[in-house]
């Protein structure tokens, strides 16, 4: 009994070790890669398919996503095209798993992970003069989705919204007298929320008053919050605008003095700055008045504002009370501006615009999908001027398209504003941005970290040393990216 | 090997046509000796094995050696050729000809056999009786052909793969659709080699190597004597204190190397009590601390695997013979003594196989400083930081990187190094060399 059972185990076993095994499928032959756009985006919708969409997981979560499909399923019902969740993991492996018939035909990413796809061309090379939102989004963000190949530009993706650093600080934490004080220009805005000079000396102040609070306070070895800095006083990532990893520019022009900028800001810190305990208490410690100010990027705001109004309720405050007064106290704006000589201590400094480091996120299609018409009427759909407000009604998005953000204003107008003006800038597209983040983390490590230690163990002693620091930096990018090509 | 075909070769010229028809078309001398549905079933084999190679073997056998000529093109639906995949699949090919010729010996020995039994007058066996054998006196080889097959495919497949992507320039920006190329022994000169490699590999070794064996003795000895603390008489309720241990142990390792990475953090318990005592934050584990790093991760391995270790002393200490220390402790021997001469050696025999799991454990400790010192990399080094272990490096090259062949070559240098210590230090333990010591 026991030798047919196990001879019956055997058999199933050896059925289905060898089931699924066989060669991947070609797909059909498209054509000359000069008319690539053309032939693949014939313009006649494939009918009665199916196409899976991979979506970010906060459209998910928060039920826009749904309507999305919802509407864009209605407007398609005629020709039998349905929209999906491709229900995957966000982070897929198209590469691999593509030419296999896997993965999604619509994919929504950052340009950075989607351009990663580009050069291989795993992602369709689309005819964005066709799309609707063409002409409102601006040049820099189709510039994010563009990849050269075989001498030839093409734009890989559409760009729906943009990331950047803000700064996010408590009203009600403002000293009393702060339109007396700290209010040099009568703007009605507080000068240590304008200007890095004033938040150094109102963190100086604060912490002096007491020792257990603090002005700004970040993580400062998080290359994305921290480079900006550099940015401001002429580095860049890549040379040719972002295209050449040849050209790394971290320590180009007088990006040494934004070095110097987060070392003094390190100053009216603790140790925390030097590893990552203030990006995890950061909600925490803004909601419960330990910290003024901190950075961090716009989709973080119902994190920092239900940490306050926990606190709210917690000092017996009502809900509805709570949440009022945290909408008024909790406040998401710009970067402050930065003294040109890079001196946080100098008085009545010449200001200059901060740089941040940013990206766009968008929409791109699988060249493995059979249905590249369809994908390309859900991309269309997705990124109309209603679809794109609704969006940022539902997640608080800041859009790429201009109208929208005119017509929304404020924080996003803003932010529009500063990616065309070129003070958001943008991750390179190319593949050889994943070697920044390591060298880049453990400069801004060492820059915090310096600040901590004595006099005589100080390794950033003067411009000069934090030069060097940065080309050291730059260095061992072009080391990662290059010595075993 | 080479007399065992010199046998078979010669067998074959002596003996009769059907043996050696059974050469050409396997199976067919069964056949004419009456055992069809056997020779139906070896024929069936070289068909399919034939039929294999017509289809795809041959394009397999010729894409191991090229790993690919075309490059594809999603754009323009070209499908082209993935050399991952060629080299695969080329593996692969090399175990079906490798399990072909050994069926095919096998159709020859059966064959020669059957003549040799006709010629002693005695008449083959039926199929339905080789079936039943299969079932009864050699059931052992259908129990042990499909894990045979098994590790063939899942195992040594793979490890081949491995070991024959590091003679490749897979990797970088040469991976799918881009074609690879076989390069010989480039990338292990570039390790031994490039100046910006060599050093580092070198600092790493050396660490890795005082790691393992710091961190093995650490462990080791922890969990002895916590066991022989915890099996004393004068310990009451054993259980209660025992089950510290395994509590620690049933928490996920990475879970708990989270847990200690947060305690030394800047801002975690251990340096709050120490700011709330008028000290100053330490950086237990910040880009500074070389040696406190390299401690706390000597001393939170040892928090992970001491209760293991402490498990199998404890089942092994109670399998001593009592007698022995009874005679020891009325000649005088002190409890050291005790120790030293009786339990250390018993326990050495015992468990030196689990020990060098340990060791090779440890060696490859990927966690530890992945998650309590992760992404840094430091001055002096190449992409890595001095609490790094060559795993460490291996993933920041392969993963990080995408630098597969570089990581494939370091891997087999690994390999080679774990094997000749373990083997080393396991012929000359006493496990080996007195294994009837203690039996």
């Amino acid at each position: 009994m026991r030798r047919k059972l196990a001879m019956m185990l055997i058999c199933a076993i050896s059925v289905s070790a060898f089931s699924g095994c066989g060669k991947s499928e070609a797909t059909e032959d498209k054509g000359d890669a000069t008319a690539t756009e053309n032939t693949i985006f014939s313009g006649e919708l494939e009918e009665n398919v199916t196409i899976q969409v991979l979506e970010n997981d906060t459209a998910i979560s928060k039920g826009y996503f749904q309507q999305l499909i919802d509407a864009f399923n209605k407007e398609y019902e005629q020709y039998g095209i349905t929209a999906v969740d491709a229900n995957m993991d966000q982070y897929l492996d198209l590469a691999n798993d593509g030419p296999y018939g896997y993965g999604p035909d619509v994919l929504y990413q950052a340009n950075d992970v989607i351009m990663q796809y580009a050069q291989g061309k795993h992602i369709l090379p689309l005819p964005v003069e066709k799309l609707e939102c063409y002409s409102q989004v601006p040049k820099s963000a189709w510039q994010a989705y563009q990849v050269d190949i075989d001498g030839q530009t093409y734009t890989c993706g559409v760009p729906v919204n943009v990331q950047c650093p803000m700064l996010y600080y408590r009203r009600d934490l403002l000293p009393e007298d702060w339109k007396d004080n700290w209010d040099k220009d009568s703007n009605d805005v507080p000068d240590m929320v304008e200007n890095w000079n004033d938040m150094y000396a109102f963190s100086v102040d604060r912490h002096n008053e007491n020792g257990d609070t603090y002005g700004y306070m970040k993580s400062l070895y998080d290359v994305y919050f921290s480079s900006g800095f550099l940015f401001s006083y002429g580095g860049y990532i890549f040379g040719d605008n972002n295209t050449n990893p040849e050209d790394i520019g971290f320590s180009a022009g007088d990006s040494a003095k934004g070095a110097w900028v987060l070392s003094q800001l390190a100053s009216t810190m603790n140790e925390d700055c030097i590893d990552d305990t203030i990006t995890t208490n950061a909600y925490s410690k803004l909601a419960d008045g330990t910290y003024f100010a901190t950075m961090s990027t716009p989709d973080t705001y119902t994190t920092f504002f239900d940490e306050l109004v926990n606190e709210y309720e917690a000092d017996g405050l009502s809900e509805e009370e709570a949440r009022a007064k945290a909408e008024e106290n909790l406040v998401m704006t710009g970067i402050p501006k930065l003294p040109e000589s890079g001196d946080l201590k100098e008085e009545n400094p010449k200001l200059i615009d901060s740089k941040a480091m940013g990206g766009v996120n968008g929409y791109a299609i699988s060249s493995y999908t059979k249905s590249p018409n369809a994908c390309l009427a859900f991309v269309d759909f997705a990124t109309k001027y209603d679809m794109i407000m609704l969006r940022n009604e539902t997640l608080g998005i800041s859009p790429a398209r201009e109208d929208v953000s005119n017509e929304i204003g404020g924080l996003s107008e803003s932010i529009y504003e500063k990616l065309e003006k070129g003070n958001i800038v943008l991750m390179p597209s190319i593949k050889e941005v994943a070697q920044i983040w390591t060298p880049g983390q453990t400069f801004f490590t060492d820059i915090a970290k310096d600040a901590f230690r004595s006099d005589s163990e100080k390794k950033y002693k003067d411009i000069d040393s934090m030069r060097a620091g940065l080309e050291e930096m730059c260095q061992q990018i072009h080391d990662a990216i290059f010595t075993l090509e | 090997m080479g007399n065992c075909f010199e046998k078979m070769g010669n067998a074959i010229k002596t003996s009769s046509y059907k043996v050696k028809l059974s050469a050409l078309f396997m199976g067919s001398g069964q056949i004419l000796y009456g055992s069809v549905a056997k020779g139906l079933l070896f024929l069936a084999v070289e068909v399919a094995f034939i039929l294999y190679l017509v289809r795809r073997g041959i394009d397999d056998l010729t894409g191991f050696f090229t790993l690919g000529t075309n490059k594809a093109d999603a754009w323009l639906g070209t499908v082209g050729d993935n050399s991952v995949v060629m080299l695969l699949m080329g593996i692969f090919a090399w175990i079906v000809i490798a399990g072909f010729i050994s069926l095919y010996i096998l159709n020859l020995k059966d064959v020669y056999g059957i003549e040799e039994q006709v010629k002693n007058g005695k008449r083959p066996k039926t199929f339905l009786q080789e079936l039943q054998e299969l079932l009864d006196s050699k059931f052992y080889i259908t129990v042990l052909i499909l894990p045979v097959i098994g590790i063939c495919v899942f195992n040594i497949l793979p490890i081949i793969f491995m070991i024959l992507i590091s003679f490749t320039n897979y990797g970088g920006s040469i991976v799918p659709p881009e074609l690879v190329d076989w390069v010989g022994l480039d990338n292990f000169r570039k390790i031994f080699t490039l100046s910006k490699f060599a050093p580092t590999f070198g600092r790493i070794l050396g660490w890795n190597i005082l790691w393992a064996f710091a961190s093995t003795t650490l462990n080791y000895f922890a969990g002895l004597g916590l066991a022989l603390l915890l099996n004393k008489d004068c310990v009451k309720g054993k259980a209660f204190w025992r089950a510290f241990p395994v509590l620690a142990y049933a928490i996920p390792g990475f879970i708990t190397l989270l847990a200690f990475k947060f305690m030394f953090s800047y801002g975690g318990p251990i340096n709050q009590i120490i700011r709330a005592n008028g000290g100053v934050a330490i950086g237990f584990l910040d880009l500074d601390a070389k040696w406190s790093a390299r401690v706390i991760g000597l001393l939170v391995n040892c928090w992970i695997s001491v209760p293991s270790i402490m498990l199998l002393a404890t089942g092994h200490l109670s399998n001593r013979d009592m007698s022995l220390y009874e005679a020891a402790r009325i000649d005088g021997a002190t409890a050291f003594q005790q120790f030293k001469k009786l339990t250390l050696p018993f326990m050495l025999f015992a468990t030196m196989p689990v020990l060098l799991g340990q060791f090779i454990g440890n060696f490859n400790n990927f966690g530890i400083f992945y998650f309590l010192r992760g992404r840094l990399y430091l001055d002096g080094y190449f992409l890595a930081s001095d609490t790094d272990l060559l795993i460490n490096w291996l993933y920041n090259l392969s993963i990080d990187n995408n630098y597969y062949c570089i990581g494939a070559a370091i891997s087999l240098i690994i390999f080679a190094i774990t094997s000749i210590i373990s083997l080393a230090v396991y012929v000359n333990s006493p496990s080996f060399k007195e294994e009837d010591t203690f039996q």
